[in-house]
């Protein structure tokens, strides 16, 4: 069964779908719980109509199912904290700087 | 600053450099440029209404928030396209909007309507992944600086744009819509390979690669849509009228490219090879939704002349 620290650390691996960023340094993972074979996510999104909730469930649900121990993945979505820019890593801001996207 | 031969500008470029400004330009590479921005811009602008008309069908409102993004997406590269063309000095105003619906320049995939949110998300995995080849190939090769730097936000929304349609179609094929899935792989899995163009036997790319306004030849950038669409379908267990062959190294077609489609039943016939030049004759007919999606983009304008009193 995986710590809470491994799956986060699985996470790095799920990139925002519109931009190759991690959705860790996107700052979209707000909690994880290991629960038996069962892991809860839970997620917030830059928008409350972000087109891409289905997508990264999808992909952080596939990326979990592949650590071992783990039969299903459970997700809830917080609004509380509201995501802002500031929820971004440095390593985020730094890549979106080089894409000449401002931050 | 006197104007630059194409002998010069040629010579330049393959030196590695990028143009900055249309003063730099020679006639010929100002004309080519055009074109292929024009193309591309056109194709953006028409994917709109296309998916569109094809977005009315989400089944869920956080299908149609996706869908609606990407329409998003496709206007704002639409908008860069003819905004570097404005630069050049071309009215983009009458480009868009004085129009014939037939002298506009995208694919004549973008002119066969689709009729099912099935068909949308095959076509973000289709249409979007052919757009995603020819733009990452300008992209990585382009000699003129505004557009190419323009690109890395379009190369990235691309990206989405054909992952939503994998995505999408690995949950129908999941999700019992497997035979709605092959119905419209059968006829867009050919339009996208038909939509790459002649044949490099067929086309001389000369001035295009040149200039570095394109890096790769037809054949090449449809054998990376090849590559990346056929194990896509293989994988989720639908058929494709290509194969990998280990010998050719490459992804080949089961069918003689061209062949006659009916554009009623929307049905390749592929035991009906026609010429290239047929191709061509059909593609400056235009499709059955040409008319149609040029009007949704005019129409507006249209209206507030008229309120307006200008004609």
């Amino acid at each position: 069964m995986p710590t809470a620290e491994e799956v986060l650390a699985a996470l790095r691996d799920v990139a925002d779908p519109e931009w190759p960023v991690s959705i860790v340094d996107m700052g979209l993972v707000c909690g994880v719980a290991v629960d038996g074979g069962v892991v809860r996510i839970t997620l917030t999104f830059t928008s409350t109509a972000c087109p891409c909730m289905d997508m990264i469930r999808d992909d952080v649900r596939e990326r979990v199912l592949r650590l071992p121990g783990v039969r299903d993945v459970a997700f809830a979505t917080t609004w509380d904290p509201l995501w802002t820019k500031d929820r971004l890593t440095e390593a985020a801001r730094a890549q979106f700087r080089r894409w000449g996207v401002v931050v | 600053m006197a104007t630059p031969s194409d002998e010069q500008i040629v010579e330049r470029i393959q030196q590695g450099h990028v143009l900055e400004s249309p003063a730099e330009m020679s006639d010929d590479y100002r004309r080519t440029l055009i074109h292929i921005l024009t193309v591309s811009a056109d194709t953006e602008m028409i994917s709109a209404p296309s998916y569109y008309t094809a977005a009315k069908n989400s089944p869920s409102m956080n299908n149609l928030i996706s869908a609606l993004a990407i329409i998003q997406d496709e206007l704002s590269h639409a908008h860069i396209g003819y905004r570097i063309l404005q630069d050049l000095g071309v009215d983009t105003e009458a480009l868009i909007y004085d129009r014939a619906p037939t002298a506009f320049k995208h694919p004549y995939a973008f002119d066969v309507p689709l009729r099912s949110w099935v068909e949308l998300i095959v076509a973000n995995a289709f249409y979007d992944r052919a757009g995603f080849v020819l733009l990452g190939d300008v992209y990585r090769h382009c000699s003129y600086g505004p557009w190419r730097r323009a690109l890395a936000k379009v190369d990235k929304e691309e990206n989405f744009h054909l992952r939503h349609g994998e995505n999408g179609m690995r949950r129908l094929a999941a999700g019992g819509q497997r035979d709605e899935v092959q119905r419209a792989i059968d006829w867009m899995f050919p339009m996208t390979v038909e939509w790459f163009g002649l044949p490099d036997s067929l086309k001389t790319h000369g001035r295009q690669i040149a200039y570095k306004l394109k890096g790769s030849t037809n054949d090449q950038l449809r054998q990376q849509w090849l590559r990346t669409a056929v194990p896509l379908c293989e994988g989720l267990g639908f058929r494709v009228p290509a194969h990998f062959d280990r010998a050719a190294d490459g992804c080949v077609l089961d069918y003689p490219l061209p062949v006659d489609f009916d554009e009623a039943e929307r049905r390749w016939l592929m035991d009906r090879p026609i010429t290239w030049d047929q191709v061509l004759v059909r593609w400056k007919r235009r499709g059955p939704g040409n008319a149609m999606f040029v009007d949704m983009l005019q129409r507006g304008r249209r209206q507030m002349r008229a309120l307006a009193g200008v004609h």
